[in-house]
């Protein structure tokens, strides 16, 4: 499968934490011409694996999803909402998004109108309690039709931009699932020593669950985490964001300073440009999790810079993700029994 | 042209021209080429002779312009720098997509991500200063190149239908006017009427300054999409008209108190024809007919509305028998004037 076309198919399933089933159906239907086996655990993380004699390496990118859950239906049918996940209320008025209630149905986010907002009021953001969705029928009907705890899903779309620059929501981090399958796809007819599982984890946007549950089911050697970082736009630190054009490794207290150094090693090798990013803490992404699983398990981290995350928007570089592909399937080839005596002599 | 149609062109304020080539040729293939005329302001006005003696001559008038934006330069990193036409509040403009320049180049306008936002930021509106169109350009000349400065872009958004006999599209502030015109000028009516597609109302209603004047009729219906707010609280003193309760008539809005007479007429019109209709009962916005009123020596006019949610973003929501119920009284309003 194409990795454009497996991009545009995968952002457009719903999965937001919790509720990951569709996106999890396709994605382990994604991987199975790749693997040697692929199931869906308890929490709907998808598990694929690539049969292997070496050490178990858990490569990880989470396919969950921010969104919205409804959680009052008022008088006049309008929604009110609670966010899963760290939805930014200012992406929100005038989206148009998906509730899934008893059937699927297109609701749009609508606002107080500015020429009713005081000068004081017209200065700040709307807050998530201020907002709610207009599903365009009378209150009776959306009483019958959406239930309280039913999901939202952001504004879908796909824009390919000018330089092999993609737009799309759930960016984060199903580019990075993307990665994975084209990991899986190059290292097709390969021998590898390791015994690989692609673990497309649940629960991520709201605390790492999937990677802990998963990972414990798997017992890795080492883990392999992917997720997006933030790519430079204007007013942003440049210690906390990146070139568009080229994946990051982390560096830090929670990752494994010898897994990090080979994927510098192989990155050189074969000439991929990688940027450094260093976390002085916790990662925010499921390495965080997966390291700390049973006796704990070595990570590295590597991410690709995305602009705009957690919009519907999220835009990143296509070659990019090709380029981390390559270096990874690379690096799956290059583990050997000899890493797990290297890890802390 | 249906709806659909109509709401998916491209045609900010001072844009116009190829919702105007379109109007312009379904006019003159309903009316007949010689009834059919632009004038110095870009408007497609259609004159259709009356069937008897005697009768007022009656303007209708929509305007065929929408909200967009503008691209004013570009940063170093090739961001592209804009600004509104019209008013669009910035606060919906944050994850969206828009089409900029002739080329329809896609963009999105992003914004920082929630994780590097300081408490102030999160309260803060982002105004157009802070906003940027991301077209995926690797600098500012690449970015320039593509999309000068002057280039217009529009959201870019579908019409689509949705809940209960709604839509949700761009530019129903006032496809909805001009998709009532292109029914209504094809049918024939008892006195003269003429039909004005005006431009750049978004900006300082500037299309029917010039319209009013040439025309000078005696009677004015101009057709609008009109802000609702009728949805999200319970109680709202604030409400103006709400969707799907049919086509709001006005008696007074921003930039005119329109003859009691006219209002009254229409409101017994609508009963009399069982056309669902409602007073816009709060005080909001200026349009066309503020100059059709006051142009030469001044006319009676009256504002009928589709009730809109969200006007001026990407996703405004109408009820489409508003749409129609204001085709119904506008059509009653000709037959019997």
């Amino acid at each position: 499968m194409q990795t454009e076309e497996f991009l545009r198919e995968a952002t457009a399933l719903p999965g937001l934490s919790g509720n990951e089933q569709a996106v999890a159906q396709y994605i382990a239907d994604a991987f199975r011409p790749y693997c040697d086996e692929v199931r869906i655990d308890a929490l709907n993380s998808v598990i694929a694996r690539i049969h292997g004699r070496g050490p178990r390496v858990m490569l990880c990118a989470h396919l969950d999803e921010i969104g919205l859950m409804v959680a009052k239906i008022e008088a006049d049918g309008a929604l009110r909402l609670r966010s899963v996940g760290g939805v930014d209320p200012r992406i929100l008025p005038g989206m148009r998004v998906t509730v899934y209630g008893r059937e699927t149905l297109m609701g749009v986010i609508g606002a107080k109108a500015p020429h009713l907002l005081n000068d004081a009021q017209r200065q700040k953001n709307y807050t998530l309690d201020e907002l709610y969705i207009d599903l365009g029928m009378p209150a009776e009907q959306a009483r019958m039709a959406v239930r309280i705890g039913d999901c939202v899903a952001l504004e879908g779309g796909y824009t390919k931009l000018l330089n092999d620059r993609v737009a799309t929501k759930t960016a984060d981090d199903r580019s990075c699932v993307a990665i994975m399958l084209r990991t899986a796809q190059l290292l097709q007819r390969m021998d590898t020593t390791a015994d690989l599982y692609f673990v497309a984890s649940c629960q991520e946007e709201v605390g790492g669950y999937g990677a802990m549950t998963a990972g414990f089911g798997v017992d890795p050697d080492f883990g392999i985490v992917l997720d997006v970082t933030h790519a430079k736009t204007p007013g942003v630190s440049e210690l906390d964001a990146f070139e568009i054009d080229s994946p990051t490794v982390a560096k830090g207290p929670y990752l494994h300073p010898y897994l990090r150094q080979k994927l510098e090693e192989i990155a050189k090798e074969q000439h991929v440009t990688i940027q450094d990013e260093i976390l002085p803490r916790d990662t925010s992404t499921d390495a965080d999790d997966l390291e700390a699983v049973r006796c704990g398990v070595p990570c590295v981290l590597l991410s690709l810079p995305v602009r705009y995350m957690h919009t519907s928007v999220e835009t990143f570089d296509m070659r990019a993700l090709e380029e981390s592909a390559r270096l990874l399937a690379n690096y799956c080839l290059a583990i050997n029994h000899t890493w797990r005596d290297a890890l802390w002599i | 042209m249906d709806l659909k149609q109509l709401c998916e062109i491209h045609a900010p304020s001072g844009s116009e021209n190829i919702l105007r080539r379109l109007i312009f040729d379904e006019a003159k293939e309903a009316c007949g080429a010689e009834n059919v005329r632009i004038d110095r302001m870009g408007n497609v006005l259609c004159r259709k002779k009356g069937t008897g003696v005697g009768r007022p001559h009656v303007c209708v008038s929509a305007h065929m312009d929408e909200v967009g934006f503008i691209v004013m330069g570009a940063t170093e990193e090739g961001l592209l720098r804009f600004r509104p036409i019209g008013g669009i509040d910035p606060r919906v403009v944050i994850s969206k997509r828009v089409l900029v320049g002739e080329g329809m180049l896609p963009g999105v306008i992003g914004a920082i991500a929630i994780h590097l936002q300081t408490r102030a930021d999160r309260e803060k509106v982002l105004g157009y200063d802070s906003l940027y169109i991301d077209i995926g350009a690797k600098d500012r000349s690449e970015a320039l190149e593509k999309c000068p400065p002057g280039s217009y872009a529009c959201f870019d958004a579908p019409y689509t239908p949705f809940g209960e006999g709604f839509i949700c599209a761009k530019a129903l502030d006032d496809r909805v006017g001009c998709y009532n015109m292109l029914k209504l000028l094809r049918e024939s009516y008892p006195g003269d009427v003429t039909f004005a597609f005006v431009t750049r109302e978004e900006v300082g209603m500037r299309g029917s300054a010039g319209a009013a004047y040439a025309i000078q009729p005696d009677l004015v219906i101009n057709l609008e999409g009109t802000a609702a707010n009728d949805l999200g609280e319970a109680d709202n003193p604030f409400e103006v008209c709400c969707a799907g309760k049919g086509v709001a008539i006005s008696f007074m809005d921003n930039s005119s108190v329109y003859q009691r007479k006219l209002y009254q007429k229409l409101t017994r019109l609508a009963q009399i024809n069982q056309i669902a209709h409602q007073p816009k009962r709060g005080v909001t916005a200026v349009n066309d007919a503020a100059n059709y009123q006051r142009a030469a020596g001044g006319a009676l006019a009256c504002t009928l509305s589709v009730p809109c949610r969200y006007i001026h973003s990407g996703a405004s929501v109408c009820s489409l028998a508003d749409v129609d119920a204001q085709y119904a009284l506008t059509r009653a309003f000709l037959l019997n004037a």
